[in-house]
């Protein structure tokens, strides 16, 4: 197995979030009744023509800007001409010659080191309608007809499943976080195709590649190439040889199943689309698109690092992209992005998990959060007030210090009291003060329990913690 | 039976402005002419509907000149709820939910739509011998062809079946069946006229234009249906009176004749009375030159290569899926694209798919399509080089005059040769129009008036000028009706 290279190439189709489809004003959106976002156009009537959506475009340039890749300024789309039941016109518009973007790449980092899996295109396309087969009908919806979908193209520069992963992670990672596309892989909003050879590792020649269309997950790619690899050098060990061919991975038996061999070439008669004039691309379009891009997973994790977050948080954060949105809003406001990062992490994802719902569904305002943060962090709420008033921070329209209010959440935080309080405690524990006296600082922490127990948890620990010490600290003085 | 339909457009419109006709009455004359022709122009006659449109207007007020006019369409121009065929077993059953932008246009100045006339299946022929639905008869001799592919049109033009149409021109469709027939006929400048609702053969040729009975009031035709659409991405913005030039003198008009147009393939009577024309303007005060146009001879092969490449591209569409003809009888998908496409498209619509697939097979789009592209480029701008020195260029529009029913039908290249004269025009993108000039052995001529991109108007100046001098009786029923 060792004495084999692997080539793997990645072609990637993402939806593009539009609001209408890329060449008719039909909505662009899923889960409708089929065949209910149609018209004329999407379905290849006679005599119907083409309009451009410029929003897809923008999606296009904003892509390509992200994928590091040089813009087509002038551009044209191509039709792609086959027949098959799914694609209305008998022809699908898409860009063969000019794609938007070409020689982009996308960095992965493994094990501490920075790696560039270069892409060759992405181009701008119609998607087909969707069949279903039932026995011996098929059934088809055109809805997703001429929904605008943006082909990702890698070159043939992979030789390891998991950078293939990475990859993947990190292309989906950066289209989320621009708003290009949903990303989601169960309702086909991305799909990827792989292709992959083997070959010794004294031959310099690539051999026939085998593509593996259709993986239903990224983790699923990996063990679909690792499959596929391990099938094809068991064959060349066999000294069989392997004909180019189209196969789909069933992750139930851990097996590739051959769909075709592609002997001959499929002939898609390429030509420019005759009913789309050249569109040009001008730098100021394309600069103020480049203006518009939020921050991306990347620099949002320096800039984590900067606040304090530590890895994981900043991961966590970064693996969520509505959490991720909403603490962006707070960078540059002067609260402990600690102790938000924590909240937002800790309780408030437990809850929104627990209800499936994301926090733009709460009644969390900017404000809210603002206040609550404040208070965590000058430890005026401890976290298990915290946990008392979430529910009704998160679904209540009232403002922190209302819920605070109605809760009768009092923190004790009168001096004298607590004073009182603490000079009991420490009257009650010799003991410990005396352990504590003789520098064993575990008992700091039994005393502060005590005294917060002694308040039935109503006092502020922060106050306490000063107080107590101030007085441990005279009594050491005063031995 | 009346005659109201023999009176020209203005005195129509004060007929009905004064209320001394309606345009009911218009429309049941224009009826009751189809009815008793024999030229098979029509495919679907829209009897009922035109009737009801007409009584509507009959209350209303008379608001332009083409209000309540009855118009024949071309069957490969969508009408909503009108069966829209193209000519073709393929749509013989099609429906359409949808108006093309021309039929909205020419809606707005409450015309009435009286039927879809007979062309070519696809637009694919120059005699109208393909048509699905049979050959129309030249009104001039019926024993000959009226020209193709809008040649139903030019048959009820001629006939004064109808005074307005529209056609469609790819490789000469108006001009070419207008010059056979005797009537004016106009290919727009390239993005004129919206192509939404037009049923495409070749989308980079394509063109919407006007087909009538004299100049005039093929400028005001022209001037309903210019308006920049969002339906089509390569329409231009647009917005002048064609007619505004009408009935000027031309003294010092600079005019150009390509050689091509006078070479030896053009029949003598043609070319003898083409020279009559320009000896007049000469006379009148015009200049003439002789000038060259790059690759100009090579048109007929660029033309099937960029026409036939398209076409078999937009014809894909047709695989008895969604609409139009679906064979019975099939085993599984590709058993139904083959028997649909073989039994719904006829002989000559197969063979230039089939031609057409070929040349942007592999490589060979690059060396056919591509390279075509580009000497359509160059011969483009040989033409509007042209127009630096000159106004408008003329010629012939056709090489002969109509010819027999049933003639060459076994030589493919026939219906392309027809063409020679007139495809140039659609490869550079030019406007052109076709205005008859005189006959041979009482058959018309025609001439064509070739403008820069975007100067109809100046066209319709020459062409007026032409007409009103020559003041040709262009009605073939001669006395026989009277």
């Amino acid at each position: 197995m060792n004495n084999y290279l692997k080539t793997i190439g990645l072609e990637v189709h993402l939806e593009l979030k539009s609001k209408n489809k890329i060449f008719s004003s039909s909505i662009n959106g899923f889960g409708s009744s089929a065949n209910t976002l149609i018209n004329e156009i999407d379905l290849g009537y006679p005599g119907v023509l083409p309009i451009m959506n410029e929003e897809v475009i923008n999606l296009g340039i904003k892509a390509a800007i992200i994928l590091n890749c040089k813009i087509n300024k002038k551009m044209h789309f191509d039709r792609k001409n086959y027949f098959y039941p799914d694609l209305p016109k008998g022809y699908q518009i898409t860009q063969s010659r000019t794609p938007i973007g070409y020689d982009g790449y996308v960095e992965i980092e493994r094990d501490g080191e920075v790696k560039r899996i270069e892409i060759s295109d992405i181009h701008l396309e119609e998607d087909t309608a969707k069949s279903t087969h039932r026995q011996n009908e098929s059934l088809l919806d055109f809805n997703r007809a001429g929904v605008p979908l943006l082909e990702i193209v890698t070159k043939a520069c992979i030789d390891d499943p998991i950078d293939a992963k990475l990859y993947l992670e990190k292309l989906k990672e950066l289209m989320l976080y621009a708003d290009i596309s949903d990303c989601k892989m169960e309702e086909g909003s991305m799909r990827c195709d792989a292709n992959i050879s083997v070959r010794k590792k004294e031959q310099d020649k690539l051999n026939e590649k085998i593509e593996i269309k259709n993986i239903g997950s990224i983790s699923n790619v990996v063990l679909a190439l690792e499959q596929c690899a391990k099938e094809q050098i068991e064959m060349y060990e066999n000294n069989e040889s392997i004909r180019a061919q189209t196969r789909r991975f069933d992750d139930k038996l851990n097996k590739t199943v051959l769909m075709r061999y592609k002997e001959t070439v499929n002939d898609y008669r390429y030509f420019p689309e005759p009913d789309i004039p050249y569109v040009y691309l001008d730098d100021e379009r394309i600069e103020s698109i480049k203006k518009d891009i939020p921050l991306l997973p990347d620099e949002l994790r320096r800039i984590y690092h900067e606040k304090g977050l530590n890895d994981i948080s900043s991961n966590k954060l970064i693996n969520n992209l509505s959490l991720s949105k909403f603490f962006n809003s707070f960078l540059d406001e002067e609260i402990d992005l600690v102790t938000a990062s924590n909240l937002l992490l800790g309780d408030i994802a437990s809850y929104l998990n627990k209800l499936e719902i994301t926090i733009a569904d709460t009644k969390l305002t900017k404000d809210k959060f603002i206040s609550l943060v404040n208070k965590v962090s000058d430890n005026s709420l401890t976290s298990r007030n915290v946990k008392d008033i979430l529910e009704d921070v998160l679904e209540k329209d009232l403002s922190l210090e209302e819920i605070i209010k109605e809760k009768g959440i009092a923190n004790i935080t009168d001096s004298n009291e607590l004073s009182d309080l603490v000079d009991q405690v420490i009257s009650a524990n010799e003991a410990s003060v005396t352990d504590y006296l003789n520098g064993h600082d575990r008992a700091l922490k039994y005393l502060m329990g005590q005294i917060m127990k002694a308040s039935q948890g109503k006092a502020n620990p922060a106050m306490v913690n000063k107080i107590l010490i101030e007085k441990l600290q005279l009594k050491k003085k005063n031995n | 039976m009346s005659k109201y339909l023999d009176l020209n457009i203005k005195e129509i419109n004060e007929l009905l402005k004064k209320k001394e006709i309606k345009v009911s009455d218009l429309v049941k004359e224009a009826i009751e002419r189809i009815e008793n022709s024999d030229l098979n122009a029509f495919i679907t006659l829209c009897k009922e509907e035109a009737l009801k449109k007409a009584e509507e207007l009959d209350d209303k007020e008379v608001d332009n000149l083409l209000f309540g006019i009855p118009i024949a369409i071309k069957d490969n121009i969508v009408t909503k709820n009108i069966k829209t065929t193209a000519g073709s077993l393929m749509l013989n059953n099609f429906n359409p939910t949808y108006n093309a932008d021309v039929v909205e246009l020419i809606n707005e100045k409450n015309m009435v739509i009286i039927g879809k006339t007979n062309m070519d299946e696809f637009a694919m022929g120059s005699s109208n011998q393909t048509s699905y639905f049979g050959p129309v008869k030249n009104p001039w001799n019926k024993t000959k062809v009226p020209g193709g592919s809008s040649g139903g049109n030019a048959a009820c033009i001629s006939s004064r079946l109808v005074p307005f149409a529209l056609g469609s021109d790819t490789g000469g469709s108006i001009r070419q069946p207008s010059a056979f027939c005797g009537t004016v006929g106009l290919k727009p400048t390239y993005g004129r006229v919206s192509r939404y609702g037009l049923i495409a053969f070749a989308s980079s040729l394509d063109q919407i234009g006007p087909m009538t009975r004299n100049v005039y009031e093929n400028a005001l035709l022209l001037n309903a249906i210019c308006k920049k659409s969002k339906n089509d991405l390569t329409s231009s913005d647009t917005n002048e009176d064609f007619t505004r030039l009408i009935g000027e003198d031309i003294k010092g008009m600079k005019i150009g004749i390509p050689k091509f147009y006078i070479s030896d393939v053009i029949d003598k009577d043609i070319l003898d009375k083409f020279k009559e024309i320009v000896s007049l303007l000469e006379e009148k005060g015009a200049t003439i030159d002789y000038v060259d146009i790059d690759y100009i001879d090579k048109c007929v092969p660029l033309y099937q290569i960029i026409a036939l490449g398209e076409a078999s591209s937009n014809l894909a569409r047709f695989d008895g899926i969604r609409y139009g003809y679906a064979a019975k009888d099939i085993d599984n998908i590709d058993d139904l694209y083959y028997k649909t496409r073989s039994q719904g498209f006829g002989e000559e619509v197969k063979r230039r798919i089939m031609v057409g697939s070929y040349l942007l097979s592999g490589e060979n789009v690059d060396v056919y399509y591509n390279n075509a592209l580009r000497i359509r480029n160059a011969m483009r701008n040989s033409f509007l080089d042209k127009f630096n020195s000159y106004d408008l260029l003329i010629g012939p529009t056709t090489t002969t005059v109509a010819y027999d029913l049933n003639s060459d039908l076994d030589d493919p290249n026939k219906s392309f040769m027809d063409d020679v004269l007139t495809i140039p025009v659609n490869m550079a993108g030019l406007p052109a129009m076709s205005l008859p000039i005189g006959f041979s052995n009482d058959l018309p001529i025609g001439m064509q008036i070739i403008g820069k991109p975007e100067d109809e108007a100046l066209i319709y100046k020459l062409g007026s000028f032409i007409e009103k001098e020559l003041s040709l009786d262009l009605d073939p029923r001669g006395d026989k009706d009277e």
